[in-house]
């Protein structure tokens, strides 16, 4: 096991060696104006030398690679342009409420896809299978963003249920302000019992959760039909109705326990598409997590951030594929670590 | 080939939703190629303003409504067909080169070259999709040139690893290593012993990969960092809706419906192609 | 051994129960808002995000919050009033008849959010700070010193005559500061950063959650008129989609930024009052003039006769905006309506063209990408440069990029480079004439690299001039934007009106030309 963690701690400081190098070396490509992108509005030609001082941009290049390395170890990931607060103090700030966003899509993703899975292959020849599969398909080709439109349009500009942009009503950190616990902001209105925070909170989720989960839903649905049919088909399934065992039973005690696995390997394989999708779903429903943050940063070319979050995707994708392959192998025991 | 190909006119005719499928590609890939000269609107569709006609919706003059600058959205989205459709064969097609050959390298001189290849093709692998191109594009600069790069440089990776693996396989098969001892030449067995049995799963991942690539690039296009105006790019429209998709709603609306029906064409192609050529992997 | 984990379907039972009892409570359980708030609060979104809050170094788009926190000596009044200027933190100023010693008198009274009165001292210590250090510190170039011979009196002395109430009105670099709050800030540069102020003005920085929210609370030892707003929120949103969602749904009381294409919409809805003023921003291209054939005067001339100007405005600004006569923005000095302007004749330019022998012309625009105006009007020039044989390649790239690739490398650079622009100060002979076409060694705001001396001393005398006599220096500046017609090293595209989105049931002040960027919280009451 020991062994495992070391291997997967030297190659994720490998990839983080390669991002911050892909991100340093590209960010020096084209010309800029520094000084503009820190000031912003107008600048003088004397800002440009306190500018490029104060960043260290008059240093050259593998001197300011080399410190960049350094201090992204110490945990000194610069200063974003925009914001002009530490990058990884931004992050941080950000992620509970995009954590609690990508728990709810891959939930629903799951609760559903399963759900899917199984009816779609208990009757694979019904109307309900095809039905099943093409919703599947269309999940994975649905663009995210487009998605979110339509239910914008749909939900809160035709129906007038939900609300349009938002983590919360704006009023509530006036009458009904969260009291900081765990710092994930719908967890902590639960259980402080802040009711109408977590309602204006759930009302707010419920969109940007959607949009973000077809994707997920898509893939789950097809690997939970795919390995259900054909577990469904083996030779001990069959055994097991010839000895009187009903239907219900085989399905979920002894079907759905082998066609699982594979289900989780998916799920951790779309929430690393979950990671890029954030950017557009957050920015659509000006939801105040990472992937909002993600999406400025790239379009106002704030290299420290765009670093930072480059080296929180990785590590992100990392952690998730490691995750997947423990639980994978906790309930397979056919699998070797 | 052309039991290939008449098997696979078979199969079509069996599924309605193949068939579909295989009707929104046809006339995706005809209105791609026929561009200018099928528009409605054919000024308009190209990029020529008419600031007359804003806000006009769905209706007998304009199907599909006017965008924001007065412009036949028909015409836009047909016009716009082709750059999607070249801009993902360029990008698949150069991801598939490459990585075909880097693949094979890898697989047949082994050793280091191995490694390396392979070591290199992990790394890319180990971001999320799509950040990395997200990333390039954005430092690069904005623009459809600049897009296609980044899609590039995160694409190639699959196939590498892809054509490794299946070439790898192919040969340790008997009859490559019964060539290699006769001394035919290592070129005559890249090309007529590896290549071939490659080719399926090299046209799965391309089927699929082409609806993969255009949702990409029209993410890229949504964010601002794609395709830049006058360009008809799709992903580039619903962006430019957005900010009237309330009262406006057509032009957000079809602009994504189109990019979404392609994808869901190629991704159901891709599934059939699978299904198709390799039942052993099929779900 | 495998340990039994839960039954599965149990587990799904659970989670199907869970999610009904939850999915019920969102819909059923009514919103009660527990604990009405006594004061009152006014919710903003805006786009602009703070980039410091050093009162001394502040150059940018804190601009929307600074004035409601510090306050000048005097403020310019916005277009159309009766007066030129209000009294600020001065109640009083003249200035001596050769215009090079100008005396304010200093309102008594008047207090600091930390307590401590404001002073002539307080003043000048500011005014020092903001000359020797300031972001916009340069505003302060005529002056020689400041002295404050009496609590209440400031004087400045200048080297040359220059038009100190201008100056002093200024937006930035022209903010009287705490002492307590001066001294920390020279001594820790990093003192604001959290959302600290050392200002006299009615309102002080409550909290600050950088890059998110803003919130100010009114300050209840303000000299002036106490605001009805006790709270202002102001959350940061860059999106301006997002923006304006939050407020025609409600989530909060105004948006001041609506992206343009979406005002006909909101009008339409009779639910908002459209307001439209003169801003001091406008749209301004240059031509590459190191190159040929756009280094011949004649063939400028010519390609800014194949402009369509009236579809730039009616495209790029929505119909907000009116055709610029020069580079001069209308309502700022010294505009001058009667400079002449090219109209679109692109016959006339085609043969003009052919005549000078210019064949197969390429030419390459670039203009900022997160400019949505921008994006909108340049492919317009692009078609209109096609339909005479012109192919033009337009390029959107992030401003800070196109415009470090236009001063580094000049010959290689754009052929037109399209900039939206505004002057620092209300003066637009000493920022735009001379910012955007007064020749420099290095290319700084003057990216069409053109040098003209008659051009360049016309603008220079007419500074000078401005100090004592406005009127004389209009006129010299005149001759000067004459010249930028017939020689044409730029193309005039429009003056971009600045329009509010304001819902009926709020009375928001009038937009003050003067301060672009700022929103007065302090005059927002509900419309009676």
């Amino acid at each position: 096991m020991l062994r495992i963690i070391w291997k997967r701690v030297t190659s994720a400081f490998l990839v983080l060696f390669a991002a911050s190098f892909f991100t340093f070396f590209l960010s020096r490509i084209v010309p800029n104006d520094p000084a503009l992108a820190y000031i912003g509005g107008k600048t003088t030609a004397a800002d440009e030398q306190k500018v490029r001082t104060l960043l260290g941009l008059d240093q050259p290049l593998p001197i300011q690679y080399f410190k960049y390395l350094r201090d992204m170890l110490k945990g000194n990931w610069g200063y974003s342009l925009s914001t002009k607060q530490p990058v990884l103090s931004e992050i941080l700030r950000r992620l509970p409420a995009t954590l609690e966003l990508i728990f709810f899509a891959v939930g629903f993703a799951l609760f559903l896809g399963i759900i899917c899975g199984i009816i779609a292959a208990k009757k694979p020849k019904g109307f309900a299978s095809s039905f099943i599969r093409i919703a599947a398909i269309a999940g994975i080709s649905v663009p995210a963003f487009w998605l979110g439109l339509l239910l914008q349009l749909l939900f809160v500009g035709k129906f007038h249920i939900f609300p349009a942009t938002g983590e919360f009503d704006i009023d509530i950190k006036f009458t009904n302000p969260i009291h900081h616990i765990t710092g994930f902001p719908l967890f902590d209105s639960l259980i402080t019992g802040n009711f109408t925070a977590l309602t204006s909170g759930l009302k707010h989720m419920v969109l940007p959760a959607l949009t973000l989960s077809a994707y997920s839903f898509g893939l789950i649905t097809r690997m939970s039909r795919g390995n259900l049919l054909e577990v469904l088909g083996q030779e001990y399934i069959n055994v097991a109705r010839a000895n009187g065992i009903s239907e219900r039973l085989i399905l979920f005690k002894l079907a759905l326990k082998n066609a699982i696995p594979p289900v989780i390997t998916v799920t951790g394989l779309s929430t690393a598409y979950l990671i890029t999708g954030t950017f557009f779903v957050e920015q659509v429903y000006g939801w105040p997590g990472i992937g909002g943050f993600a999406a400025n940063s790239l379009i106002s070319v704030d290299y420290p951030a765009i670093m930072g979050i480059t080296i929180l995707g990785a590590v992100g994708y990392l952690v998730i594929n490691f995750l997947v392959d423990i639980i994978y192998a906790k309930l397979d025991p056919r699998v070797k670590l | 080939m052309i039991t290939k190909v008449k098997a696979g006119f078979t199969f079509i005719r069996g599924d309605i939703w193949t068939a579909i499928s295989t009707f929104i590609l046809t006339v995706f890939v005809l209105v791609a190629v026929l561009g200018k000269w099928i528009l409605p609107y054919p000024s308009e569709g190209t990029g020529t303003a008419n600031v007359d006609h804003l806000h006009i919706g769905p209706g007998a003059a304009h199907w599909l409504g006017t965008d924001e600058l007065g412009r036949d959205l028909l015409s836009r989205l047909m016009y716009g067909a082709r750059s999607v459709l070249f801009t993902s064969l360029l990008v698949v097609i150069v991801a598939a080169l490459v990585g075909t050959v880097l693949g094979l390298m890898a697989a047949f001189f082994g050793g280091w070259i191995d490694s390396a290849i392979m070591n290199i093709s992990s790394l890319f692998l180990s971001f999320p999709p799509l950040l990395l191109s997200l990333v390039a594009v954005s430092l690069l600069g904005p623009g459809l040139k600049n897009s296609l790069i980044a899609l590039m440089i995160s694409w190639w990776p699959w196939y590498a690893r892809l054509i490794r693996n299946e070439a790898r396989f192919v040969k340790l098969r008997p009859f490559v290593e019964i060539a290699e001892s006769m001394g035919v030449s290592r070129r005559r067995i890249i090309f007529r012993h590896l290549l071939p049995n490659v080719t399926s799963p090299l046209i799965i991942q391309f089927a699929a990969d082409l609806g993969t690539v255009i949702l990409a690039a029209g993410s890229l296009a949504f964010i601002g960092l794609g395709a830049q105006p006058p360009a008809a790019d799709w992903g580039l429209l619903v962006a430019q809706g957005r900010s009237v998709i309330f009262d406006q709603w057509w032009i957000s609306t079809f602009a994504g419906l189109a990019i979404f029906l392609v994808v869901l064409a190629f991704n159901s192609l891709g599934d059939v192609l699978r299904d198709h050529f390799d039942p052993r992997r099929s779900k | 051994m495998k340990k039994k984990s839960s039954n599965p379907s149990s587990r799904k039972k659970f989670a199907l129960i869970s999610s009904i009892i939850l999915g019920a409570t969102v819909i059923t359980v009514p919103q009660i808002a527990s604990g009405a708030t006594p004061i009152s609060i006014f919710k903003v979104a805006t786009s602009a995000a703070v980039t410091t809050w050093d009162p001394i170094q502040s150059f940018s788009t804190e601009a929307f919050y600074m004035p409601n926190i510090y306050e000048p000596l005097l403020w310019k009044n916005a277009d159309g009033s009766a007066t030129e200027y209000s009294p600020g933190l001065a109640t009083s100023w003249s200035h001596s008849t050769d215009g090079k010693t100008w005396t304010f008198k200093i309102r008594s009274g008047a207090t600091f959010h930390d307590g401590s009165a404001v002073t002539a001292a307080a003043v000048k210590a500011s005014f020092d700070e903001s000359k020797k250090d300031g972001g916009a510190g340069f505003i302060w170039g005529p002056v020689n010193n400041f002295t404050a011979p009496s609590a209440d009196t400031l004087v400045m002395n200048l080297d040359y005559s220059a038009p100190m109430d201008l100056i002093a009105s200024s937006t930035y670099g022209a903010w009287v500061i705490s002492p307590k709050a001066l001294a920390a800030g020279i001594a820790n540069s990093k003192y604001y950063d959290s959302g600290l102020d050392g200002g006299s003005g009615p309102y002080t920085i409550k909290s600050y959650s950088a890059g998110s929210e803003v919130v100010l609370s009114a300050y209840p030892g303000y000299w002036g008129t106490k605001p009805t707003y006790q709270i202002v929120d102001a959350l940061i949103t860059p999106d301006a989609v997002t923006a304006q969602q939050m407020m025609t749904s409600g989530q909060v009381d105004w948006s001041t930024t609506i992206p343009l294409t979406s005002i006909a919409d909101l009008k339409h809805s009779g639910k908002y009052a459209i307001n439209v003023y003169k801003s001091p921003f406008n749209y301004v291209g240059y031509f590459n003039t190191l190159r040929a054939p756009l280094n011949n005067p004649k063939v400028r001339a010519a390609l800014s006769m194949a402009i369509p100007y009236t579809d730039i405005v009616k495209i790029g600004g929505q119909g907000y905006g009116t055709q610029a006569h020069g580079p001069v923005p209308a309502g700022i000095y010294p505009f001058d309506p009667s400079i002449p302007q090219y109209k679109k004749q692109l016959a006339t330019a085609k043969s003009l063209l052919a005549k000078l022998g210019v064949k197969n012309l390429s030419l390459k625009i670039t203009y900022a990408s997160e400019n949505p105006a921008e994006a909108r009007f340049v492919p317009l020039i692009a078609s209109a440069f096609a339909s005479i044989g012109i192919k033009a390649d337009v390029q959107g790239i992030l401003f800070n990029q196109q415009w470090a690739a236009a001063k580094k490398d000049p010959a290689n650079a754009q052929d037109i480079f399209i900039v939206k622009y505004w002057p620092t100060y209300s003066d637009a002979g000493v920022d735009n004439l001379w910012s955007l076409f007064h020749s420099s060694a290095k290319p700084f705001f003057n990216l069409s690299y053109w040098k003209n001396t008659t051009y360049d001393n016309l603008v220079d005398d007419a500074a000078v001039l401005s100090g004592s006599d406005k009127v004389a220096a209009a006129k010299m500046y005149s001759q000067a934007m004459n010249i930028l017609y017939t020689e044409a090293p730029g193309i005039y595209l429009y003056d971009e009106a600045q329009v509010t989105v304001v819902p009926r049931r709020l009375s928001i002040p009038k937009y003050n030309i003067n301060y672009p960027f700022t929103a007065f919280f302090a005059g927002i009451k509900s419309a009676s």
